[in-house]
């Protein structure tokens, strides 16, 4: 890959040893207990993460998502009392810090590339088994995507998507997509793994990487706007927590 | 780490306690994780809906998963592969916003998943059936926190507004009983998942040489 090589020189953001303990920083405050104090300042890191790299979709989404949710968990409940809206409330309630987290989450998924992410794992002299496989998988992301895309092109020509097809055999249409999807997916691994033997993956000699991972001024602006965040929702009126009156 | 000299094709037809995994067995564990990851969130996407219908996907995504747990198990050569998937598994889920709990549930069930298939020999079907089971129940892990964190949930603004009695009604009603039938429900849908598996692996998967 080596566009993707010449892109992340190019345009260096985070180090992402520092985008992985992002995520679990923001993991961990967001979902444990009393986290909803935190979700609004997750998803603002969200929001500026996804600016950073430009992601449009993401720069809709996000906020789109938790509008919703707070629409749903907070505002619906006040106007109507039901108790159909009160189980959507706590779902929404439980589902809000998943946009946050997510939304973190998915800037690490779309900016390493298999390579800084395994050179990253081995700076913190994880076991190979394990940042090899994280590294793979990365790797293996958009190859089940384009065969699951294309198992479902052939299926839309076939009339076989739909909802009403899934409705009538719920079993035999899981049967029709995933099979087909897990087959076309293993012939692609076998491809993927033999090249990947070929460059050296089970080699008992520890890859140097041409770029490797180096913390500097992106990663010192991501602490400071952490900081800021964390006090910002200390200090400043919540509205998950408050009433409204 | 022990693991860091792994000879490449190092290939043993007894199964044994080595964590000596070769490259064959990383990519296969990684295409397996993925395959479980990509079939989880595409089922968990019906769930964007509403929250009912994201609960009622769980067991859904239990049952489809058990074909990718089953076929994958075929491939297991030796022990502390299915560990390391559900290691893999959970460390992915952990970076994409789960709870720490999970990630921990996820790891222990994978471990007594693998002790099951260990106990079988790696190559009983019954055995594989179980292992599957036990590691199904790993998807009620992100529940976890609705039980840990309930007066949490149930102090939210939402809740407080729908008076007392309503909030006494829901603690006793609407959480741990309806988490209890969620958690049966996987556990049996893990069961039917596995045998759905081997049904799909004899059907289409060994005529297809890739069991």
């Amino acid at each position: 890959m080596p566009e993707i090589a010449a892109a992340a020189v190019a345009r260096r953001g985070l180090d992402p040893r520092s985008k992985i303990l992002l995520v679990l920083l923001v993991s961990l405050a967001v979902m444990s207990p009393g986290g909803l104090l935190f979700v609004p300042a997750g998803v603002v890191l969200a929001i500026a993460l996804a600016l950073s790299e430009r992601a449009w979709s993401r720069i809709v989404v996000i906020p789109v998502a938790a509008v919703v949710m707070y629409l749903l968990g907070w505002v619906l409940p006040l106007l109507w009392t039901n108790p159909v809206v009160t189980v959507v409330a706590i779902g929404c309630g439980y589902l809000i810090r998943f946009v946050a987290a997510f939304g973190v989450g998915a800037h690490l998924i779309a900016t390493t590339s298999p390579t800084q992410l395994s050179a990253a794992l081995h700076a913190w002299r994880l076991p190979r088994a394990i940042s090899v496989t994280l590294a793979v998988m990365l790797r293996f992301f958009p190859v089940v995507a384009a065969e699951s895309a294309a198992v479902l092109d052939a299926m839309r020509l076939r009339g076989l998507a739909g909802a009403t097809g899934l409705a009538r055999h719920p079993i035999l249409s899981m049967e029709r997509f995933t099979v087909p999807m897990i087959a076309a997916s293993l012939r692609a691994s076998e491809d993927l793994s033999a090249s990947a033997i070929l460059r050296g993956l089970g080699s008992r000699h520890v890859p140097v990487s041409l770029d490797p991972p180096r913390f500097g001024w992106p990663d010192l602006m991501l602490v400071l706007a952490l900081a800021t965040v964390a006090a910002a929702s200390l200090l400043l009126p919540n509205p998950l927590t408050t009433v409204i009156a | 780490m022990t693991d860091t000299t792994a000879p490449a094709g190092a290939k043993s037809a007894r199964p044994s306690f080595s964590l000596r995994f070769s490259a064959r067995d990383l990519t296969n564990v990684a295409i397996f994780a993925v395959l479980m990851i990509v079939v989880t969130y595409a089922i968990g996407m019906l769930g964007i809906l509403s929250p009912l219908v994201w609960l009622a996907a769980v067991p859904v995504s239990v049952l489809v998963n058990g074909i990718v747990f089953m076929l994958f198990l075929t491939r297991v050569k030796h022990a502390g592969m299915v560990t390391l998937l559900g290691v893999v598994v959970a460390l992915f889920y952990l970076l994409t916003g789960n709870t720490i709990f999970s990630t921990i549930g996820i790891i222990v069930l994978a471990a007594l998943a693998e002790v099951v298939l260990w106990v079988g020999g790696y190559r009983s079907r019954w055995a594989a059936i179980w292992s599957y089971t036990i590691f199904a129940l790993s998807f009620f892990t992100p529940f976890l926190p609705l039980v840990f964190d309930r007066e949490n949930y149930l102090q939210s603004p939402s809740f407080s507004r729908m008076g007392e009695e309503y909030v006494a009604g829901a603690d006793a009603l609407a959480t741990l009983p309806v988490l209890g039938v969620l958690a049966l429900a996987i556990g049996v849908a893990g069961f039917l998942g596995a045998l759905l598996g081997s049904a799909m692996l004899r059907k289409h998967f060994v005529r297809a040489g890739l069991a």
